[in-house]
């Protein structure tokens, strides 16, 4: 490194620390910010859609006024069958949804109730300790992870109005629209849900949706076709069917990318103003045979540099404010997320920098000199 | 070289700002030439358009008609580009108030020009430290400008002008800032490296008093250039 926009980005960021601490410190700021939306949105988006992520259906079966909704689609037993025979389909089971509240051994909790074919389709696949129901088992259910803070262990009864299950095993990642969830059989499902929902009773046969393990390249529309009155949508696009899961996502996406507008436009500040400042010393530098390009590749190196810093500083701040954010705040901090927001940040602050070389680029080397007249 | 044997060459050189009827003419036919080793001064009150005539000279300004030579080159010729190149390789400039680079050492900032003709850091590094040496700056090398007088600061702008080892060195009124003592000071020791190391020199300057340590002078009124024959003659 021995160019001069290297002697000049050097110099200046190691003898005017000061002044590119401020910087450095709204960058971090700002990303610390970045980071603790992005946290918020996945941490809303994961909670809200794990149940439909972390299992093994590639897609799901609805009733077709359902608009995507498990909740809200009715469908019966004997359409396992019919979608089961549609070409490209090479799995389906039945699957039971219920929101409701339950009595763990310290209290109430909120509870997902996934009624299924426990090995079929729809199987969670993240089980993290313990193990799942065998099919045809009943009485036992495997919990999201999150019903552990809730005093819940092996071997812990959950109940939901007179039917209690067993807890046999733990699966990770799996909450449905921020509640834990239970993976239990359709029995034990169907028994809950006339507990609480004694309106639904005298229906044996109900189901909400179908759980489809599809080959690859397979027409859901085709699949759909197979069952007159059903929808079909991917696994990911049910998540996105969640009541507010897409509508969260693209609030918290806007004001994540504004946000970083607003890290661009700081930089873009910082050196306007620190090249109008130096637009003396930039017209003798040129004036000694400095091409603007030099200039301005010391003005982007230190774009760069103060844009990792920052980036650096938030992240750490970020990770250790996510230590004391209470557990009810739903935030999940992932690497995905933070790689990405720093590659926007130092993007948009090198694209902030970028702005003052037009500037840099008008200034005159003859204005070194006297007062050109 | 050119035809006349003369190292800097400047012919029927004007400069006209503006068009119709309100342009003006900042420099007005300027005609002159300067020999290799030869220091000259350039008098003339604020406005006469001393200015315009070296920055024309240094490849800072593009003239309106005439042309400048500097050895073998056309200076007027260049184009943007080059002429970034030609300042670099071949004119040194000392500005007025030096314009050192404040943020880099009194070495820094020598070493800075080096770059732009990508000499050796090696050789660079040597260079440098001979120039603060006789420059008497050898002990100051490791401050920032803010650490340094304005004198030292101005030794330290000369020595950057001398670092590339340029044909041509364009001074800017270089005791704008000092006092006459120091002034003083500072236009010798350009007389003698710009004699011992057989550059050629050029100092704008309204003060009458330096006027002592050059060959020749040329005195510019309104955009007109003369030549006064000697320092002497100049009446006190």
């Amino acid at each position: 490194m021995t160019g001069p926009a290297a002697l000049l980005s050097r110099g200046e960021l190691t003898r005017t620390k000061g002044r590119f601490g401020a910087v450095v410190g709204a960058l971090a700021l700002i990303v610390f910010l970045v980071l603790v939306l992005g946290a918020l949105a996945d941490g809303l988006f994961y909670g809200a859609t794990g149940a439909v992520r972390s299992t093994n259906a590639t897609a799901y079966a609805f009733s077709a006024d359902a608009e995507g909704s498990l909740i809200r689609s009715r469908l019966e037993q004997s359409d396992v069958a019919a979608l089961a025979a549609a070409p490209g389909v090479e799995a389906a089971g039945p699957v039971g949804v219920l929101l409701t509240g339950g009595t763990g051994p310290e209290g109430d909790v909120d509870l997902a109730i996934f009624g299924l074919d426990v090995g079929g389709p729809g199987t969670p696949t993240t089980l993290v300790q313990g193990r799942l129901p065998t099919s045809g088992e009943v009485g036992v259910a495997a919990v999201d992870t999150r019903l552990q803070d809730d005093g819940i262990d092996l071997g812990s009864r959950l109940s939901v109005g007179d039917v209690s299950v067993e807890v046999v095993g733990f699966v990770a990642d799996s909450a449905y629209q921020l509640q834990p969830s239970v993976w239990t059989s359709v029995e034990d499902w169907r028994s809950m849900r006339d507990a609480v929902r004694p309106e639904l009773r005298g229906q044996p046969t109900a189901i909400n949706a179908v759980a489809l393990v599809t080959s690859a390249g397979a027409d859901l529309s085709a699949i759909a076709a197979a069952l007159p009155g059903s929808a079909v949508l991917t696994a990911e696009a049910v998540g996105l069917a969640i009541p507010g899961v897409e509508q969260q996502a693209s609030t918290l996406n806007s004001i994540i990318y504004t946000t970083v507008a607003v890290a661009a436009l700081v930089v873009a500040l910082f050196f306007a103003l620190l090249v109008l400042e130096k637009r003396e010393l930039f017209a003798a530098l040129k004036a000694l045979g400095s091409s603007t390009w030099a200039l301005g590749r010391a003005v982007l190196i230190q774009a760069l540099i103060a844009s990792i810093l920052g980036v650096i500083i938030g992240a750490i701040i970020a990770r250790l404010f996510g230590l004391i954010i209470p557990a009810t705040v739903p935030t999940l901090f992932r690497t995905d997320t933070l790689i990405q927001i720093a590659v926007f940040t130092i993007v948009a602050g090198i694209v902030g920098a970028a702005f003052s070389l037009r500037r840099l680029a008008r200034i005159d080397p003859a204005t070194a000199i006297g007062g050109t007249l | 070289m050119n035809d006349s044997g003369s190292l800097l060459q400047v012919n029927d050189v004007s400069k006209v700002y503006g068009t119709g009827h309100t342009a003006v003419t900042a420099l007005d036919q300027a005609t002159m030439s300067v020999d290799q080793g030869e220091f000259v001064a350039l008098l003339g009150p604020s406005g006469s358009g001393k200015t315009t005539l070296i920055s024309i000279v240094g490849g800072l300004l593009a003239a309106t008609s005439g042309t400048v030579t500097l050895g073998d080159i056309e200076v007027t010729a260049l184009s943007r580009k080059d002429l970034t190149r030609f300042r670099a390789e071949r004119v040194g400039f000392v500005f007025q108030s030096a314009n050192l680079v404040p943020f880099l050492t009194a070495r820094e900032n020598l070493l800075y020009v080096a770059t732009l003709v990508k000499t050796p850091k090696k050789a660079a590094q040597q260079r440098a430290d001979q120039l603060l040496e006789e420059l008497g700056l050898a002990d100051r090398a490791k401050n920032l400008p803010e650490q340094l007088s304005g004198g030292e600061r101005q030794r330290v702008a000369i020595g950057r002008a001398l670092m590339n080892d340029p044909d041509l060195v364009l001074v800017d009124e270089p005791t704008a800032s000092l006092d006459t003592a120091l002034g003083r000071q500072v236009v010798q020791l350009l007389r003698r490296e710009i004699k011992d190391r057989g550059k050629t020199g050029i100092m704008v300057t309204h003060d009458l008093r330096m006027v002592e340590y050059t060959d020749r002078v040329f005195e510019i009124l309104d955009g007109h250039l003369t030549h006064v024959e000697s320092p002497s003659t100049l009446g006190h």
